[in-house]
């Protein structure tokens, strides 16, 4: 972390210093100046602290991934050499590839579907008139803040002992077809905001419903389809409790996050091996993240702020 | 669902229109109906088989024994009896909760309110810190947590070994059950990125007129942010609180690895684990349903606790929708 | 406009019928009985035939043994082959046996005899009696009584020992003479002045632990170590004797004892948390880390695998002063196997269990890779069993008078998770009142009977 070296001397010069273009630099002027420079480190030497707080678990994690099963074992901080094989030895645990497919499966497949179900449903609740309508979006927000155990049960039985599809992603993906409340909801809060007169507009040139969802709305929609898209991804590869409910006690379908743990009983304390599994399990998360932060922190402050 | 019966547009222009433009218009209206049942069809499927469906089912089988062999047997209030007065754990679940409610839910807004101030004094690097503070917030809880359990380790954690370097006590953490909690609310503040982020974005919201006001009144720091900033962001605040103690409603995946991994019984087979560890105190009432209903296969008590589960969840939501209007909020 | 109308009539009418069926598949979610008596399919009768047979060995000595003995079985019946998983604890078992389908589990084997009850009260697995008879099989015969025992619950035979373990006493014999120690302690005084002078102390820490007494500590916990005291735990009408029992309250605070006489909760648990896996070769005995553990039989082979830098022997597990007459007993337990009600190939099935229990060659060639005691009469006495006095001291305390197991319960090993979780709070201080934990056990106990019932 070297970003206290990045001080840069002019900035506090920057702000306005009223007074001191002309003649002498006056005493209040000087004290303004300083409490400006003062004031400046403070709030850096927080926001260094602060990413201290953030970024040491991962630096950890990665200096123990790198480190010998014996002095993984120890309280050091630092390596003592760098078993880059470490790596190597987690993909090679068996399954740990199947996983990834899984996963990617049940993120990719999972992100499709919402999206494709879920736009038309936003779409209506938005943009047409209709009874019922103010009942609709209580339910899909009733929907979306049910906790997923409160219908495991009956969900679990119908799915595992009436369609035999247990030991499989299939329940968890299936769904994902039939509107996501959560996506449903960001999509109708976006929707909102796009005038009504470019959809009349594209209804006088006798466009359809369906075309004009999908030649006006999608295309001004992008970014919040995109937060959308990430979110569901996101939650998708996250997703411990749904694994672990129906897929738990097949291998062959298990995901990252759930294998992830079972790696950890099996290595209980190679400490090293269980840091680079973990650090693998995060890594593509975060690199989607780089590539798209703009539609990401979109989509986070739509959540909040535009509601 | 009513929702198939009519439309509202043009209902007001035909009362005393002539026949056929009558026909016309109802033609018209069914055309409209059709058309906002296709575009709602996947979630009215959706909200049917997974939602009204295991609702009711789960309001069923909470009257019922039944082990997943066989057929249901209607008990009456038996499940509930046994919830409310034999099952120490429920009460103790129930506590865990309230804990997490007041206390995380408190430290991270708090937290990412301050976290979304410093962003937005910081003037240079502003991109990056940005990156750094919000980058926690995306790892995977299932590995968040392992790492959590990592460094917080009483014997080989770095944590405890900084603490014992410079003299301070070393907490047991995920092993003591007086510090798991706590060790939870950490990791919930370091994931703290989403709220900082709508936090950042809502302060930036705030008019600046209205600092450059006060600042001519005379008010300090403090007292611009008592009277300008926190009237500004208060609904932020609201919806941070609110959705903050739904989340914690929901509170599983954490809590579940920190107790597995703490534990140390974590997938040996023949060993099933011991959930809430250290001393149940880890439980919250999610994980409740999970032992009831997936390890013990008492599926009538799983279904009492789920639906207790599920008052609390939607009690605290009908304040959220009465609090933020805005959330119902239409373009007509 | 119109054949986007159209569009929509025709999806209108799909969405309909997809409806429908889910509805026609929600009704269907009523009740599926489970099947009656088994055996009687013709999966045994020449065709090829695939069984699923779950277990939970892993590792790698274990599932090669266990696929050795599979594929003496493969090799006696050709038509029939067995797929094996391992790893599977019992929760899934109860998971994948409700949920039925193809890819549960048609045999399935248990380490735990917890959740015989259960197995059997429920109906999970099938009742192997009819099996047994129509094969002349005398159980009482080829088994040993106790493990016939923990096998059934209330004449229900519904599963049978796949081999059996015991638990004893292994020490290290190097730290033994270092502290100047000759035998094995024989009663818990002495076990307690034992413990204490093997510990040897580093910072605040150990550098050498005497025996971890936490229940955590793998092995060492409340079920075992009240195998040294042969408590009663129900009462004839099936009622909770834990707080009435006073060998329950004794164990407890014999355990509490040795936790302060050994440095106090804090520490011992912050030690402990530094431990390597169980079944690993960093367990903390086969490390040097504890001096002396509780454990089962198994362990005899992973260290002879794993050639730890010391020498090791084994003894039966130390008893109560007020026990002494009963030196040489211990926990007893076992693995052991069933056939899943659901499954649709029980003939074949129950030829591949059959041969698993009471195939002498298969059991004895099977407790002699994974180190467990024989389950049959005529294993025990094979002169195939390759038994070094290390191992011997489990097959006598399996043969041995005084050794019990946990009663099998409706519920499963639900009463064990009770007092193991009072165990925890007592040991770490947070419940101070022994007789009002151990009277709240008892009800909740009774209290989750009542409700499986």
């Amino acid at each position: 972390m070297t970003l206290s070296s990045t001080l840069p001397a002019e900035a506090p010069g920057k702000r306005p210093s009223r007074g001191t273009a002309r003649g002498p630099v006056t005493a209040a002027a000087r004290t303004a100046r300083r409490r400006a420079l003062l004031n400046w480190v403070a709030v850096h030497s927080l926001a260094v602290a602060a990413a201290l707080f953030f970024l040491l678990p991962f630096v950890f994690a990665f200096l123990t991934s790198v480190m010998s099963d014996g002095q993984a074992l120890t309280t050091d901080y630092w390596p003592t050499s760098w078993n880059w094989g470490n790596y190597g030895k987690v993909f090679n645990t068996p399954g740990f590839l199947t996983w990834w497919r899984n996963t990617l499966l049940y993120a990719g497949l999972g992100t499709v579907l919402t999206i494709v179900s879920s736009l038309p449903v936003a779409y209506a609740l938005a943009k047409f008139r209709f009874r019922g309508r103010n009942l609709a979006l209580t339910a899909v927000i009733a929907m979306m803040m049910l906790p997923p155990q409160v219908t495991i049960i009956p969900m679990y039985l119908f799915w595992a002992k009436q369609l035999g599809l247990g030991g499989s992603l299939w329940p968890l993906i299936i769904p994902m077809a039939f509107g996501d409340a959560f996506s449903i909801f960001l999509l109708r809060q976006f929707l909102l905001t796009i005038p009504r007169e470019y959809i009349e507009a594209a209804r006088i040139d006798g466009c359809g419903e369906l075309r004009t969802l999908l030649r006006v709305v999608v295309p001004m929609a992008k970014p919040a389809i995109a937060a959308v898209a990430l979110f569901q991804f996101f939650y998708c590869w996250n997703d411990y409790f749904g694994p672990q409910i129906y897929a738990s006690n097949n291998h062959d379908a298990w995901t990252l996050s759930y294998g992830l743990e079972s790696f950890k009983g099996a290595h209980h304390t190679n400490w090293n091996l269980t840091m680079a599994a973990t650090l693998l399990v995060m890594a593509p998360v975060i690199v989607l993240f780089f590539f798209a932060q703009k539609a990401f922190i979109e989509g986070v402050t739509l959540t909040g702020v535009k509601g | 669902m009513s929702l198939a019966s009519a439309t509202r547009k043009g209902a007001g222009a035909t009362a005393p229109a002539a026949p056929p433009v009558q026909q016309l218009l109802r033609r018209k209206r069914r055309r409209a109906a059709a058309r906002t049942l296709a575009f709602l069809s996947p979630w009215l499927i959706g909200f049917s088989v997974f939602f009204l469906y295991p609702l009711i089912s789960t309001i069923y089988f909470s009257f019922t024994k039944y082990n997943g062999f066989g057929s249901p047997t209607f008990t009456g209030l038996k499940n509930w009896d046994y919830v409310f007065n034999d099952l120490p754990a429920f009460w103790q679940g129930l506590r865990n909760t309230l804990w997490l409610v007041v206390v995380m839910v408190s430290l991270r807004v708090l937290f990412g309110l301050g976290i979304g101030l410093l962003i937005t004094k910081i003037k240079s690097g502003v991109g990056l810190f940005r990156t750094f503070f919000y980058l926690p917030y995306l790892a995977p809880p299932v590995a968040a947590t392992v790492a959590f359990a990592f460094l917080l380790n009483p014997g080989t954690g770095p944590v405890n070994h900084f603490l014992g370097e410079i003299g301070l006590p070393q907490p047991g953490w995920f092993s003591d059950p007086d510090w798991s909690k706590p060790a939870l609310t950490l990791l919930a503040m370091w994931g703290v990125g989403d709220l900082m982020v709508i936090f950042m974005a809502s302060l930036l919201d705030v008019p600046k007129e209205q600092y450059e006001a006060a600042e001519l009144d005379g008010a300090g720091p403090l007292q611009r942010f008592r009277y300008v900033t926190l009237p500004n962001i208060s609904p932020i605040i609201m919806f941070a609180v609110v959705t903050g103690v739904i989340q914690t409603m929901q509170y599983y995946t954490q809590a579940i690895v920190a107790a597995k991994v703490a534990g140390g019984n974590a997938g040996n087979s023949g060993q099933q684990f011991e959930p809430g560890y250290p001393s149940g105190s880890t439980w919250t009432l999610p994980q409740m349903v999970y032992n009831l209903g997936f390890q013990r296969f008492n599926y009538g008590a799983a279904c009492v606790v789920a639906l207790v589960l599920f008052v609390i969840s939607m009690a605290v939501t009908s304040v959220l929708l009465r609090r933020r209007s805005g959330f119902m909020a239409s373009d007509d | 406009m119109h054949p986007t109308t159209s569009r929509f009539r025709r999806s209108r009418r799909t969405v309909a019928a997809v409806t429908g069926s889910a509805v026609l598949a929600l009704l269907a979610t009523a009740c599926t009985g489970s099947s009656d008596g088994g055996g009687s399919d013709d999966s045994a009768s020449g065709k090829d035939v695939t069984i699923t047979f779950w277990h939970g060995w892993s590792q790698d000595a274990e599932v090669k043994a266990i696929n050795d003995n599979i594929a003496a079985f493969e090799k006696a019946h050709p038509n029939i082959h067995v797929k094996a998983v391992g790893n599977i604890a019992d929760d899934k078992v109860n998971q994948a046996l409700r949920a039925g389908g193809d890819d549960a589990p048609d045999v399935v084997s248990s380490f735990t005899t917890n959740n015989v009850g259960m197995f059997c009260s429920t109906k999970a697995f099938v009742d192997l009696k009819p099996l047994l008879a129509k094969d002349n099989i005398d159980a009482a015969k080829t088994f040993p009584a106790a493990m016939l025992d923990y096998t059934q619950f209330q004449g229900n035979q519904c599963s049978l020992p796949l081999l059996g373990d015991a638990f004893g006493l292994y020490y290290n014999k190097k730290a033994f003479t270092d502290a100047g120690i000759t035998n094995p302690p024989k009663t818990f005084s002495e076990f307690a002045d034992v413990a204490k002078r093997l510990t040897v102390a580093e910072g605040d820490g150990y550098k050498q632990l005497g025996f971890m007494p936490l229940y955590h500590g793998y092995e060492s916990t409340t079920e075992h170590f009240l195998g040294q005291y042969g408590p009663t735990y129900f009462d004839g009408s099936g009622k909770s004797t834990v707080a009435t029992d006073p060998k329950v309250a004794a164990m407890l605070n014999w355990q509490k004892g040795l936790v302060d006489q050994l440095g106090g909760y804090d520490k011992l648990e912050k030690f402990r948390a530094a431990f390597g896996e169980e079944f690993s070769a960093k367990n903390p005995f086969h490390t040097g880390q504890v001096a002396m553990a509780i454990d089962g039989e198994w362990r005899t082979a992973s260290l002879a695998t794993d050639k730890p830098d010391f020498e090791w022997a084994t003894a039966p597990f130390p008893v109560p002063d007020d026990q002494k007459d009963t030196y040489g007993r211990g926990y007893q337990t076992g693995t052991i196997v069933g056939i899943a009600s659901t499954s649709k190939k029980q003939a074949a099935a129950w030829e591949f269990v059959k041969f698993l229990t009471t195939d002498t060659d298969a059991v004895v060639s099977f407790a002699n890779a994974i180190h467990n005691v024989p389950s049959t009469f005529a294993a025990l006495e094979s002169p195939k069993l390759i038994a070094d006095e290390n191992f011997k001291t489990f097959v006598n305390i399996a043969k041995n008078a005084h050794s019990t197991t946990t009663p099998a319960v409706v519920n499963g090993g639900g009463y064990i998770v009770s007092l193991q979780n009072l165990g925890y709070d007592y040991e770490s201080g947070k419940q101070g009142d022994l007789a009002a934990g151990l009277a709240a056990t008892a009800k909740e106990i009774d209290a989750a009977i009542a409700q499986a019932k």
